[in-house]
This record gives structure tokens, sequence and C-alpha cells, in this order.
């Protein structure tokens, strides 16, 4: 049997206050929604684990204060995340407006070669929208980032989101989890299964490489 | 950036720097950057020996001069340096390598960056180690005698302030001002010192005293806080008299002064000194190091170099230990909910070999079924009865049946060789179907020999494996021989069951035995006979076919009934005839001398849920042995994953986990966040309050610094207590208390500062809230210069804020200017009101200067001035005398400037020097001197009355008027002598 591996990330939720971080954070990691909105005053983070592509791979995701009087003290987080969410909320143009901001932010702030995603939150609040999906695409090209848009009230995008900054993460790193892969086969190779005339193959890997 | 460079520069001939690394030595909780370097000598008469050679350094080292030798650790035969997990913290990608480093005499703990480089530079050092072959003499390190002497040199402190963080603590954060050395050096100032001065080894044990004295008062938590707190009450009234002191005190600080400051409430601010060293699980670490050399690090990361299997390592370092058993025991727990049965068909064979080689084809033996079995467990006795054998362990047998049996097994499937094992004559061979062999895993293989000399060759041997999700155990053993060793087959069987004992896949599991096993298998020669029947009886019943009655007479039928033996097997029924003993070659009952009675010896017993016996059989056909082999095919059920149902349930678990986890992330609730001082005023501290509710999880917090602060708030607030612990469901109530002293009080007048602040309070391992902090100041005529006063013919309060600010940031010498229309007065207002007041009333007040005042007393005059409602000012000569002092005290800049203060010291007994560095003064600063020269030569007047003399007031404002520029330095007895005679002059003589 394989040896199990974790790796830890650290992801980072940003952006104007208001637009829904928090209410990303407890879809994802609670599959909950609270539609009042109270300000977070502070740093707040949750745990989640996924796996990626055979990898246990365990977020720490941060929700931070979106307030601008807090935003000298919210980039120094910035330096420990491997991937950072900027989140606008649909129905608040002046929240697009803000994500350059934010982006200079990061650039400023946080570690050379963390990955960034785009989110368009509130996307069920069609008849408020001020900011076009093709808007949050644009941007998001321009700024070379992937592009979703979410609601998390009704939990459209949510996991998809999060799993494929995850996985984003993950390919930044591919060198050290290229490591972890061939470990884990070498450890495949001491179960012993040696062939008779024909070798086992395929199915043998996958199951190995569950958890159990 | 290759450092071993700038080491190689510092170095002698014949020593080479093999590889260096910069990190930081972990010592208690102060962190300090090291560069590592990797040293090599080579020996004349060939050989080389190594040794570690650490070095405080200077910014990134680039050259010899940028490092400074701190140790040298030899590598000796007990050196060792080891990667140690920092307290099963969870991995995190790219994380600081913790390594341990050991010898005889130290033991010190670094943290190195992440990466090829470290990886590198540890593998060289595990290369340098000696060893212990006893050939190679032991290392002398004659090398580095050289250095002995070197070493104790640089014990001598040399500035090396980059990387001493508590000495960049300014002593300025205080309340109360710099009156009081003595108050916050107890606290502060000392530790700052003592830190210090120890960057070098010399000074380690000063350097952890000095944290420890910290470490002890941030333990007290809570109940230091309250302690504190309740002192605080009782002090209020005394601080007031405390503050209102202040000019005494410096005619007392030696004596009374002390005293009266035993009962000191630990400041929170002298507590400061450790806090850019403590906790790690900050949002901003203050790690001098890591703001260096990030990019350092990422270069590293970059290129790396180091072999895959490596970097497994680096990344394998810090498991989930605890979360993966939770989730495996879980996972056990839940089996029924995505498993179901089915069934696979198992062949069982046994065979005692007699040491013949395989002289006919096994087909009868292993193919009589019609369906293709699943699984093949296939056992010999007696593989080979050689000496060669049994001493060398090696036997050609083992190919020439592991090959009889390959070729023989049932042509309908494909088979894959699971295990092979075999202890002397005792083999044993597993097969699966090709398809299942995906789903076999955590093989593993044992045995056991029994008995002593002379009987070695018996004894058991064991294949164990999971199949799906069914754990399985197959045992073949060969007991004692001889129809009345009952007993020792008995102990045989127990001794393969207790020794038996399989590794787990997880080192930190106990190990396995065949009990735990779901399904057991056990096959062998077990040797049981028939007794108390005559060998002519027992052929006649086998000839009878009567098995039923002869197998009343077996052994092992009787001990198992007498739970001697196999508790808990099965055995089919035997209705076939004894399987021993026959003369080779033939199915004819044994003819030699011996003559031994017909036996069942061959034997197949199970133990476990879900298993039909299908057949069990013995095969005549098979004529090499003097045994004949027998077989069993099975049903067993086995438990099979349900994939979909297994990734649901397993996500459930996880899910669960998290919940779990994230239920145990520190929480707390607060009473408040957001804090308002209204109309803060000079010296008047005002004390907000919040409480702190812990939720379910113990949790330590403290406010922590922000970025590029010294402190975790602004000079003027204080939060008491600043850290603390807090236990599930406790409540703790935190002051905060505002005090604006003269230190603070300017920047505040001109608006460069305002009472605006963010406080982090921080859990430790949890989450961060923050505390924003607002309010107003009232300017104040305290702490504003001389010549701003000088411009506001308005009391401070009636004017605009503006005009205060722009007044106040005004430069001191714009006077010079003769373009100024504002016509300013010559000396500040604020200061004629309270000389006029002294002058009116307090000439022949006894004392005066020398008796505290009252607080309440001094606001009001504050408030006086401030209002310029003088005609109200009612108050004790003493609290007046005390505001004037505190108004002098208060000045940002002195009545005799800073940059005359050397002067008049050098001039002071020569009194016409001494008037010329007067005249130099600016004109209001000039003023005020003289001005109040004049008023202190009218009180001496009185003296009779007042009991004032020249050296009692020369000593009072000798350090108000003169201030070493330098800032609250205790100042040397000398100096302060000078002082006061300077001022001394003055009063003596008349202008």
């Amino acid at each position: 049997m394989a040896k199990q591996y974790d790796v830890l990330f650290r992801l980072l939720l940003i952006g104007d206050s208001g637009v829904g971080k928090t209410c990303l954070l407890c879809r994802f990691t609670d599959n909950e929604f609270h539609s009042s909105h109270i300000s977070t005053i502070g740093v707040d983070f949750k745990m989640k684990t996924i796996e990626v592509d055979g990898i246990k791979v365990r977020i720490q995701i941060w929700d931070t204060a979106g307030q601008e009087r807090y935003q000298t003290i919210t980039k120094q987080y910035y330096r420990r995340a491997q991937g950072i969410f900027l989140v606008y909320d649909i129905s608040s143009e002046r929240s697009y407006q803000h994500i350059m901001k934010w982006v200079s932010d990061v650039d400023e702030y946080a570690p050379e070669g963390v990955q960034k995603i785009l989110i368009g939150n509130k996307a069920d609040e069609e008849q408020k929208r001020q900011v076009g999906r093709e808007q949050g695409q644009q941007l998001a090209k321009e700024y070379g980032m992937d592009f979703y848009e979410t609601s998390a009230c009704t939990n459209l995008n949510i996991k998809e989101s999060f799993m494929r900054l995850t996985e984003l993460v993950l390919q930044a790193h591919r060198k050290e989890l290229d490591g972890l892969r061939t470990r884990a086969s070498n450890e495949l190779a001491l179960a012993e299964l040696e062939e008779d005339e024909g070798k086992p193959e395929g199915p043998a890997n996958s199951s190995k490489t569950c958890w159990c | 950036m290759d450092q071993s460079v700038a080491i190689q520069e510092t170095l002698a001939d014949g020593e080479y720097c093999i590889i260096a690394v910069q990190g930081m030595l972990c010592e208690g909780d102060s962190r300090q950057s090291r560069l590592l370097g990797l040293v090599r000598y080579r020996l004349e008469h060939g050989g080389q020996e190594h040794a570690l050679f650490l070095y405080t350094h200077r910014r990134m080292a680039i050259t010899g001069d940028d490092v400074s030798l701190d140790r040298i650790v030899p590598v000796s035969r007990d050196f060792t340096l080891e990667e140690v997990s920092p307290d099963g913290e969870l991995y995190i990608l790219g994380s600081d390598v913790t390594v341990q480093l050991d010898t005889a005499e130290l033991s010190l703990m670094f943290q190195l960056p992440f990466g090829s480089h470290t990886r590198m530079f540890l593998q060289e050092v595990a290369r340098a180690c000696p060893g212990f072959d006893p050939v190679t003499p032991d290392p002398e390190f004659r090398w580095l005698s050289r250095y002995r002497c070197t070493q104790l040199q640089s014990q001598l402190p040399t500035p090396h302030g980059w990387n001493s963080a508590p000495g960049t603590w300014p002593g300025c954060a205080r309340i109360g001002g710099g009156r009081y050395p003595s108050r916050n050096g107890l606290w502060g100032l000392e530790e700052a010192r003592s830190g210090a001065g120890s960057v070098l080894f010399g000074g380690g044990a000063v350097d952890q005293t000095g944290l420890r004295l910290a470490e002890v008062a941030r333990g007290g938590g809570p109940l230091w806080g309250r302690s504190g707190r309740r002192g605080r009450r009782d002090e209020e009234v005394e601080e007031a008299g405390r503050e209102m002191s202040a000019a005494a005190g410096s005619r007392e600080r030696d004596s009374a002064g002390n005293s009266h400051f035993d009962d000191l409430r630990p400041n929170g601010k002298g507590l400061l000194v450790d806090q850019s060293s403590w906790g790690q699980d900050k949002p901003e670490d203050l790690l001098p190091r890591q703001n260096k050399s990030k990019s350092e690090i990422t270069d590293m990361v970059r290129s790396s170099t180091i072999t895959v299997s490596d970097k497994a390592h680096i990344l394998s370092m810090q498991k989930f230990g605890l979360r993966d058993t939770l989730v495996k025991s879980e996972l056990v727990q839940k089996e029924e909910d995505y498993t179901y049965i089915q069934n696979f068909r198992f062949f069982v064979g046994t065979y005692n070999v007699n040491g013949q080689s395989p002289k006919e084809c096994l087909r009868p033996w292993l193919r009589h079924s019609v369906e293709a079995p699943d699984v093949y467990c296939v056992g010999f006795q007696e593989l080979d009865l050689s000496k060669e054998a049994f001493f060398f362990q090696d036997t050609p047998k083992e190919e020439e049946w592991f090959k009889a049996v390959s070729d023989c097994l049932h042509p309908g499937a494909k088979y894959a060789k699971i295990k092979l094992i075999r202890l002397v004559g005792i083999m044993l061979l597993l097969y699966v179907k090709e398809e299942h062999a995906a789903y076999i895993s955590e093989v593993e293989a044992e045995s056991v020999g029994t008995g002593i000399m002379g009987r070695m060759n018996k004894g058991g041997v064991a294949i164990r494996f999971r199949f799906h999700n069914t754990s399985i155990c197959v045992v073949n053993s060969h007991l004692a021989a001889h129809t009345e060793e009952c007993e020792r087959r008995n102990q045989d069987y127990k001794d393969i069951c207790s020794r038996m004992q399989f590794c787990q896949v997880d080192p930190g599991l106990p190990p396995l035995t065949i009990s735990k096993h779901d399904v057991i298998l056990w096959l062998g020669d077990l040797n049981y006979r028939i007794e108390e029947l005559d060998v002519e009886k027992v052929k006649k019943l086998i000839e009878e076919k009567a098995f039923q009655t002869l197998y009343a007479y077996d052994q092992l039928k009787t001990q198992v009934a007498a739970k001697a033996v196999f508790e808990g097997f099965t055995e089919g029924e035997l209705t076939f005839q004894p399987t021993y003993k026959y003369d080779t070659g033939s199915d004819d009952w044994d003819t030699s001398e011996k003559c031994r009675a017909p036996a069942w010896c061959d034997r197949i017993l199970w133990k476990g849920k879900n298993i039909t016996q299908l057949s069990y059989q013995s095969h005549m056909a098979l004529k090499t042995s003097d045994h004949k082999p027998v077989s069993s095919v099975f049903d067993i059920g086995v438990k099979v994953r349900n994939e979909e149902l297994y990734r649901k349930t397993l996500e459930e678990i996880v899910r669960s986990l998290d919940k779990m986890e994230n239920a145990n992330i520190p929480s707390v609730s607060l009473s408040k966040r957001e804090f308002c001082f209204q109309n803060v005023k000079y010296m008047q501290l005002q004390v907000e309050s919040f409480t702190i509710h812990n939720g379910q999880v113990p949790c330590r917090f403290e406010f922590i610094n922000k970025p590029d602060e010294q402190s975790y708030c602004k000079q003027w607030l204080n939060a008491n207590p600043s850290r603390g612990f807090l236990l599930p469901d406790s409540t703790i109530e935190i002051e905060l208390e505002l005090f604006v002293n003269k230190s603070t009080a300017t920047k505040l007048n001109s608006n460069e500062d305002k009472i605006e602040d963010i406080l982090v309070l921080h859990l430790d391992r949890g989450k961060d809230y923050f505390l924003s902090v607002s309010g107003n100041y009232l300017p104040s005529c305290f702490g504003s210069p001389i010549h701003t006063l000088c411009y506001m013919k308005e009391p401070i309060l009636d004017l605009p804020l503006e005009t205060v600010r722009e007044l106040t940031l005004r430069p001191l010498w714009t006077e010079d200017d003769g373009s100024q229309l504002e016509n300013p007065m010559e000396i500040p207002k604020e200061l004629w009101m309270m000389v006029d007041y002294l002058y009116r009333n307090a000439v022949q007040q006894e004392d005066l200067f020398q008796q505290p005042g009252l607080r309440s007393e001094f606001e009001h005059v504050r408030d006086c001035l401030d209002t310029g409602m003088i005609d109200t000012l009612s108050a004790s000569n003493h609290s007046v005398a005390e505001a004037l002092l505190l108004f002098l005290e208060s000045l940002p800049e002195p009545v005799i400037c800073y940059s005359a203060y050397h002067n008049c010291l050098e001039c002071s007994g020569n009194y016409t020097a001494s008037k010329q560095v007067i005249s130099t003064l600016p004109t209001f600063h000039k003023n005020v001197f003289n001005y109040l020269m004049a008023f202190l030569q009218e009180l001496l007047k009185n003296s009779a009355k007042n009991h004032l003399d020249e050296n009692i007031l020369a000593s009072i404002f000798g350090s108000l008027l003169l201030r070493n520029p330098a800032g609250h330095q205790k100042l040397e007895m000398v100096e302060k002598k000078k002082a006061q005679e300077f001022i001394h002059q003055f009063l003596c003589n008349s202008p």
C-alpha cells in the first residue's frame, strides 16, 4: 500500500468589502450560505481537504477584511499565499473597477509565482447586474487569469473555482509533486507483484493510491 | 549566490569551504541568522577532517568582510546533524527545514531554507561524518588550534546590531514620559540591553536570561493581567501623585523615588522586548532573514537539481499521521457501507514430498476441478531432507517444485505468482488469477521454526495479504512427528501462532498476528496420528471405509475437541483414507520394519466467515512420496469495494474531519471592536475596556505588531494585558489605556500623529481580529514649542486646529525673519501666567518646588492655561509650581536648545562665557531663560521664608533647562553637576 501524502496550500480571498468572500468560503467548506452580511474585521481561515489527481491536498483558505482601512494590514498576509482569489460583485461596478488595485497589491506583496483567479460573485443576482460576463472575461484575459462567475447563494461554480485554483497551484509546484508521485510508485514496487506470464497493470496504480 | 566564497576568503591554506548555507539559529524564542560553512582540511599524510564553521554575518555575505566567526563545531565521531520535525506541525510546502546539531558538548537547532541547496548541504555534512570504522584514526582537529584564540577574541562585543531585534527597542516605549527610567528599565530597557549585547556566543547566557524574564511575565497571562489591573485602580490616585511629583522625583529619585515605585504594575510596553521573536504564525514575520533572502530561497527552489527521491523525501517528512489513522479507522468502521460479499474460489493443497523431486505430473492434484480457481495456496513439506538444505537454506528443489506447480495450474486461467516462502523443507506458494492481482495488497510472508536441535526442520511459513477488502492468512506448517508427540504438536501450533508476526505498512502500528485476519487457511503435515488402535485394526477399518469410526481415534479430532489446539478452526469431513504412510511409488501401506500405522497427517483447516468447503480429498494417483497430497476447494466470500460508495464514504469522513478541524480553530468573540477616545487631554488617562470571550478551544492571544512597526500599537496607547491564555468558554477583560505625554503630545498638536490606530489581536493557530481606535486630541500648551506659543496670542483651544498645526510645525529659527507681521509675544503667555501666579502668591511658600502637587489641580491648571481662563485659576502653590516644571519638561526643544547643550557644559564655571552662550539662543528661548532666572532670583530673596537656596534651585532647574540631546539616557553625575553649576552661576550673579 502506497504511503499517503499531504500537501498544504494557502489560498487567500481578497476583494472589496461585501463582495461575498466569506460566503464563498462558507459555501465551499461547510456548504452553508447566510445572506446577511457581517463584515469580516480581521483575518479568518478554514481548512478543506480535497483530492486532486491522486494527491491529497489540504487547503487553508484565508478570508480577509475587505474594508479599505484595513488594507495596509491585510496586504501582509499575501506573502504566505500560494493562490489568490480576486473577488468582485457582478452587481457592483465599483468592486469590479477596484480589481485593478487589488491586482497591483498582489503584484507588490504576494510571492512570485502566486496563482490568481478572478471571481465574479453573486451571479444569481441577474437583475442587479452591473458588470457583464464579457467584462469579467476581458479583465481576466488581460491579467492572464482564469475567470469564474460564481454564486455562493445557488452554489454555482464554487467547487469548480476552488478546485481550479488548487490545480493551478499544484501545477506551479509540479516539480516537487512529481517527486511525490515517483515516490508513491516506488512504494508500489515493494508490493512484490511479480508477474507470472502477463504483467498486471493499470488498475493496480489507481487502487493503491486511494486513501485508506 | 554561493556564500561559501565569502567564507573561503577567511580560511587558511589547506582549508576549503565545501558548501555554505544561511540559516536561523534557534535558541529558545530567539532567532539569529548564521552562515553555516562546511570546511574540509586535508591532512598532510592523507585523509581529511571536517568542521562546521558558524558565522554571524551582515547582509548576504559576499566577501570575507561580511562574515565574523562565531564558533567552530568539529565534525567528530559524536557529531550528528539531523532533521527534526518542529512540534508536529503540518508540513507546508516550501517551509523551512529544521535541523538539530548535536555533539558531546552542545546541541543547537537551526532552521534552514527549504530547497535543494539545503538538501545538498545536509548530504555533504553526512558525507563528512567520520563514521565508526575502527581502522581510521579518530580525527584530532589539530588544524583548528589556530582558531582557538581568535574565537576568544571575537567574544568581545562588536556591533552586530543588524540582527539583534531586541536592541532596536527604543527607550521611548513608555507612558508617562522619560522621567522614570527605573519604571520601564525594570521591564524593558535592561532586557533590551542584555539582548543587544548577546549576538556573540559569549553573551548567549545573558540573552537567555533576558528572554526568560519576559517569558515569566508572559506566562502569567490573565492572572497577571488581573492583578495588574487591580493594582492599577489603587494606583490611580497614587499615579497622579507620581506624575505630579515628577519634579520632586528628580530630587528624590535616588532614594524615595524608587521605593515609591516598588509596587510597579508591569507596564505592558516593557514586555514588548521579545515580541518580535514570539510566535511564528503571525502574518508578518519580522525575522531579518526572511525579509532579506526571500529571493534567494526562491532561486534555490528553482535551480533545484537534486534527485527526485530526495525531493520526495523532503515532501514526505511531514505527514498527517493522526489524520490518516482517523480516516483509516473510520473507514474500517463503515466498511459495510461500501463493500459487498463476492465469492472467490480458493484451491488449498498440501503435500509432504519426502525429499523427492517432482517425477510425475501434479495435474491430478492441482487440476481436478472443472472451474479454474481464483486463488491457489499450495504447501509442501520435506521438500529437501539433505543436510545442505538445512545448513545452507538453499535447495534446487524449490525451483523444481515451483515449476512443477506452475506448469500444472488450471489451464482455464492465467495465474500470477504473488509470493513464495520457504523454511528448509516447508514451502508455501500463492498464486492468483491475473485479473485479481490488482486487488491483492499488503502481502507479507514470515516463517517460524519450532523445536530444538535435531528437529529444526519443523515449523511453519505463512503468507498474509489483503484481497479486495478482506485480510487473508495462509499457514503451512509441519508439526512434530511420532504418535507420542501429540503435546509437542500442540505446542508447535501455539509457537507458530504466537511467534508469527507480520510487519504493517504503517511502522507505527503493532505487527499483525495470524489471528488478526478475516480468513485463515491452515494446511500442512500436522502429523496427528490415530491412537489406541493397532495397525491391523486401522487397516481393516480403512478397508471397510469406516472413516467415521476411525476418525474417533484421530488425535487432531480429540485435541480440538479438548480445545488444546486449533481453537475456532473447522475441518471438513474426512472422506478419504489416511494419507500416510505408503511405500513410495505405490498405494501400499508402509512395509518397512517400522511399519507405521496409517494416519491422517496431511490436513486442511479454516477459520472465518463466509467460507464454504466444496471438496476435501486426497489424491491417490500421485505416488512419488510416502504421503499422498491433499486438496480442498473453497468458496470464500470476500468483501469487495463498491468504488462509488467507497468514494462517497471517504468523502463523508474527510468532510466530517474537516468540520471537526475547523471547529477546533481557536475563535473568540469580542464585546467591542471600535474604540473612540474623545477630547483626549494632555496627561489625562482614558481607559476603554472590552472583553474577549473564548469559544470552545483553549487559546493563546496576543496583540501583534503591524508590519514595520516596533510595537503593536501607537506609543500613546497600551493594552492591558496585551497577551494571555484563555480556557474554553472563559472571559478576560482587556483595558485599552490612552495616555498622551510629552513625547507624543507635540506630534498630536501638529497633526503629524492622530488618535487613530488599528490593533491586531492574534490567536495562536487561529484568526486575527482587527480593533480600531479613533478619537481626537485637544491641543495643549504642554508639549508645544516655546516659539509656537509666542505666536499664539489666543488660548490654544480657541485657535482653529489648522492654525495650531501650522504654528507647531514652524521651524525654530523663523522668528529672525523680520517680515513677520504677527508681532509675537516675548515669552509664552502660559509661562507668564504660571510665573505671575507664583510671584503673586508663592514667593514665601515653604518648600516650593519640593512638595508634589495634586493631579486634579494640575488638570485644572492645564485647562485654565489652554482656555485662557486664568482668572479662574485656583490651585495650591505646589500644584502650580509642579505645573511649571511639567511645562518646562514637556517642551520639545528645551529652554537651552539642544544645540547649545554641550557649549553650556563646557563653559560652566565661566560666567562670561556662559552668558555668551545664552546670547546665541533664539530670541524666545533667551527671553524665557532670562525671565526664569529673574523669577528664581526673586524667590531667593525670600529664602528666609521659603527655605530655597541656589543649590536647590540649580539642581531642580538644571536638568529641566539643560537636556542632553541624546535623549533620555540617564545623565552621568558629572554632566548633571555641570548643568547645575551652569544654572547656579546665573542665580548668584545679577544679569
